[in-house]
């Protein structure tokens, strides 16, 4: 049997029609033709690890709407981008602090809603901050308030913050961050009072053209920005989950910024494709090991601080972080007001002393488990504790979990050792807030309960002299290491790539300031 | 015919009401607190209360089930969690785009399956049908997330062929971003119907009709399109429509790795963030087109051949 494929009707009309197809094809938008690098005609290309949900700063859900918030709406103050943490005037001509419980600003006159809703004034400011604390917007933000107790305004662009009592993080979250986003008040109004996936008003220097969910977020030059004009016509940010993927998609030159991955550092140190550069910032997180002080297998001091001398993080740091990150002193990272310089614990193991102190605890034949998340990183971290607490004649199984069953370990009993990583923000009270008595068995899972942390905690969001808040920081991580249940490992890092047209735009913590992103 | 098209779609709605009260049960079963991991770790008890209440987490298990049916009858999918969004207008803005994906996959792994599975078929143990039967089972055999990112690798920043992320805009733009994960999700399908047509076409052949055709002086080209072919194809219908349900999983991972938007991804985010009205709502529109692609093939296997219709 055969068949006689090659007599199909091919003769040569028909080839000159597929021909002629073939070149029509060709030159369609398909292929490389088609292309086009990922910065030209002034359109930046960024990464998001996430897509926005909302346009309300009330119901932010954190770093991916405030991205596009921070583009789109005015605070009175904005983070300044660079190495170090600070701030800059935005929407604010100046603002002061009267007195510990009372800052007065005064706003610039050229900034204007869209939508017709007229100029930015106080009323606006008055009404974003107390609709964040009011009960009716059931703010998942309203802790970045702190003891806000309302706006006085005292003209049209003038007012005065007037605070319960004196609140330190309102100059590094409160007023920089979500929170402090001015939404207009007549356009929120006659939204019914709450703001969903479109935006009712703008007033920065970018708007919002489109949002295809899951897709890409287009933001746009608005026309009416009297301020310094952004570098850039357009935005598009695009929400990509996979590290790998992203830098792909970099390296194809169809993104000028992302974020990469740990274990791509050292490749982007030697190069980074098309003439693109890379940063290395360090994160605001932080990651460590806990211990259930609840639990009885550790009720002995002496075996939490055997297993503290125990972990050589050196050792996590070069084989779960491909050596791009460094030890941390605490929960508190450089740059931040209250980081440790050293903690009482060195980094690398102290198996002698570890062994001793085992040896002292009276414990013997000693098996832990460890609770950790589904991640590489985090499972190779496990992997290595487990390896050198074994060294020392401890038996650890490992335990991995899924993110939400992770992430309810607060009213697992059975918990013993867990391997945790939270995020944070630009200042100090947002990490010691997961450690008080009163957040044992909820986000506090090694129930570590200390009385004097507690009040530290509580001062020290209130103390304004920095130095003596410094001070009450260490005090309070030095408490928290001293319990022996805790392990400080690292803060992290991110790593950024971008193309050679791109001058990012930073926090000190690798996040980016889109609005400030300009062309080289 | 029609009573047969009526009783499979009875039996496809109560597919789909199984399927359906089953995912319900599971998402609740697993273990995690929703409210908590949906909220963050700065939900104050207030605001946990109010989402368990709009989220009728406080009943039980069978009313929260009575309360999601009632809903379903209404066209009510509920609200997505996060973003105060209809779930009917999410996974609808989402479906086109895996739709598409899986659209071309069929379209592009059929054609060259059946081509190259007839064709192996009518050259049987030559070099040609044994080249072909290495190449299909490599397909077969082939990972398709590997397959994916060696197509990155190679097209996309390489090449520099064809765009390595996102959906595009305008019709070639759209189909300009689908070659690469359709490529990815279909290959493996390319071998696997290439196999089945040529031991289908192989027995078809030898069947007595063919060989009355050839006595007839019938040309072997009209005898292998009009009638082997023909017959020889009803088993890819049957196994197109089965393995909607391969690439609507398939679809999960190629929308990650080629950052796409499609319900895929939005399942995988949804089941991450416990955002129950959406994970069931995605739920459903899968399970539905999985429910309904079998049922349109096996209509389309009884409408071929009408043994099917008396035998089911």
């Amino acid at each position: 049997m055969k068949l006689e494929w090659t007599k199909a009707p091919m003769g040569r009309r028909n080839f000159l029609k597929t021909a002629t197809a073939l070149g029509a094809a060709a030159t369609l938008p398909m292929g490389l033709a088609g292309r086009a690098m990922a910065s030209e005609g002034g359109t930046l290309r960024v990464r998001s690890y996430g897509d926005m949900s909302t346009m309300d700063p009330a119901h932010s859900n954190g770093v991916f709407d405030e991205e596009i918030h921070a583009s789109v709406y005015n605070k009175l103050i904005q983070y300044k981008p660079g190495s170090e943490w600070g701030w800059q005037l935005d929407a604010a001509s100046m603002i002061e602090q009267a007195d510990p419980t009372h800052i007065n600003f005064a706003l610039r006159d050229d900034i204007g809603f869209t939508n017709g809703h007229g100029a930015m004034t106080a009323e606006d400011v008055k009404f974003s901050f107390e609709r964040i604390i009011a009960d009716d917007t059931e703010s998942p933000n309203k802790p970045d308030m702190g003891p806000l107790s309302h706006i006085e305004v005292t003209g049209e662009r003038e007012g005065t913050i007037v605070l319960n009592e004196p609140f330190a993080p309102l100059w590094s979250i409160a007023l920089p961050y979500i929170t402090g986003n001015i939404v207009s008040k007549t356009a929120t109004e006659a939204a019914g009072g709450r703001i969903g996936a479109d935006p009712v008003a703008e007033s920065g220097p970018y708007l919002r053209a489109s949002w295809n969910p899951k897709e890409k977020t287009v933001l746009t030059r608005n026309p009416d920005w009297q301020g310094d004009a952004p570098a850039w016509d357009n935005i598009e940010i695009l929400p990509i989950d996979d590290e790998n993927t992203a830098e792909i998609a970099f390296e194809a030159g169809e993104l000028d910024f992302t974020r990469v991955s740990l274990g791509s550092v050292e490749r982007y140190r030697a190069d980074v494709p098309n003439g693109g550069a890379l940063i290395e910032n360090p994160s605001l997180f932080y990651v460590w090991l806990g211990m259930n002080l609840d639990h009885p297998k550790l009720q002995n001091i002496k075996l939490r601080q055997a297993i503290q001398h125990a972990i050589d993080v050196p050792s996590i740091l070069e084989a779960a972080y491909f050596g791009a990150v460094e030890p941390s002193t605490g929960i508190i990272a450089p740059g931040l007001i209250g980081h440790r310089d050293a903690g009482s614990i060195a980094p690398a193991a102290d198996f002698a002393r570890a062994a001793e102190l085992l040896a002292e605890s009276g414990e013997t034949n000693v098996s832990l488990t460890l609770d950790v998340l589904n991640k590489t990183t985090f499972t190779t971290t496990a992997q290595i504790i487990q390896a050198t607490l074994a060294g020392i004649g401890i038996t650890v199984e490992i335990n991995v979990l899924e993110s939400g069953a992770f992430w309810d370990s607060g009213n697992n009993e059975n918990l013993q050792l867990v391997l945790n990583r939270f995020s944070m923000t630009p200042d100090p009270t947002y990490a010691t807030a997961w450690f008080t008595t009163e957040q044992a068995g909820i986000w506090n899972w090694e129930n570590f309960r200390n009385a004097e942390f507690d009040q530290l905690h509580a001062e020290a969001a209130r103390e304004t002299d920095l130095e003596k808040r410094a001070e009450m920081y260490v005090r309070a991580q030095d408490l928290m290491e001293e319990s022996g249940a805790y392990r400080f490992i690292t803060h992290e890092a991110t790593p950024v790539v971008h193309s050679s047209g791109v001058v990012p735009a930073l926090r000190p913590d690798g996040l980016t300031l889109l609005r400030y992103f300009g062309k080289s | 015919m029609f009573i047969y098209t009526v009783k499979r779609f009875a039996l496809a709605g109560l597919i789909l009401i199984v399927a359906v009260t089953a995912m319900f049960l599971m998402i609740r079963a697993v273990p995690g607190d929703p409210v908590s991991i949906m909220l963050g770790p700065r939900a104050t008890p207030e605001l946990k209360a109010s989402l368990i209440e709009q989220m009728a987490l406080d009943q039980p298990i069978w009313k929260q089930l009575l309360i999601y049916y009632g809903g379903l009858l209404r066209g009510d999918l509920g609200i997505d969690v996060f973003s105060g969004r209809s779930v009917v207008d999410i996974v609808f803005q989402q479906l086109p785009y895996t739709l598409e994906m899986i659209a071309l996959s069929v379209v592009w792994s059929a054609a060259l399956g059946i081509a190259l599975g007839a064709y192996a078929a009518a050259h049987p143990n030559t070099i040609i049908d044994r080249v072909a039967a290495a190449v299909s089972v490599s397909f077969v055999a082939a990972p398709a997330f590997v397959v994916a990112l060696l197509a990155l690798l190679i097209f996309a920043v390489q090449l520099q062929w064809f765009p390595a992320i996102g959906v595009g805009e305008g019709f070639w733009g759209r189909l300009n971003h689908l070659v690469l994960p359709s490529f990815a999700i279909g290959l493996s399908w390319v071998g696997y119907i290439a196999r089945l047509v040529r031991a289908s076409m192989l027995e078809v052949l030898g069947e007595g009709h063919i060989r009355t055709a050839r006595a007839f002086g019938i040309s072997e080209r009209r005898i292998i399109m009009s009638y082997a072919l023909r017959i020889a194809i009803l088993p890819v219908v049957t196994v197109i429509g089965v393995g909607m349900g391969f690439l609507l999983s398939s679809a999960v991972f190629t929308e990650i790795v080629f950052a796409r938007p499609g319900i895929g991804k939005l399942v995988i985010d949804s089941i991450t963030t416990r955002n129950y009205p959406v994970v069931m709502g995605t739920v459903l529109v899968s399970t539905g087109l999985f429910v309904l692609s079998t049922a349109i093939a096996d209509l389309l296997n009884a409408l071929l051949d009408p043994r099917a219709r008396s035998t089911k």
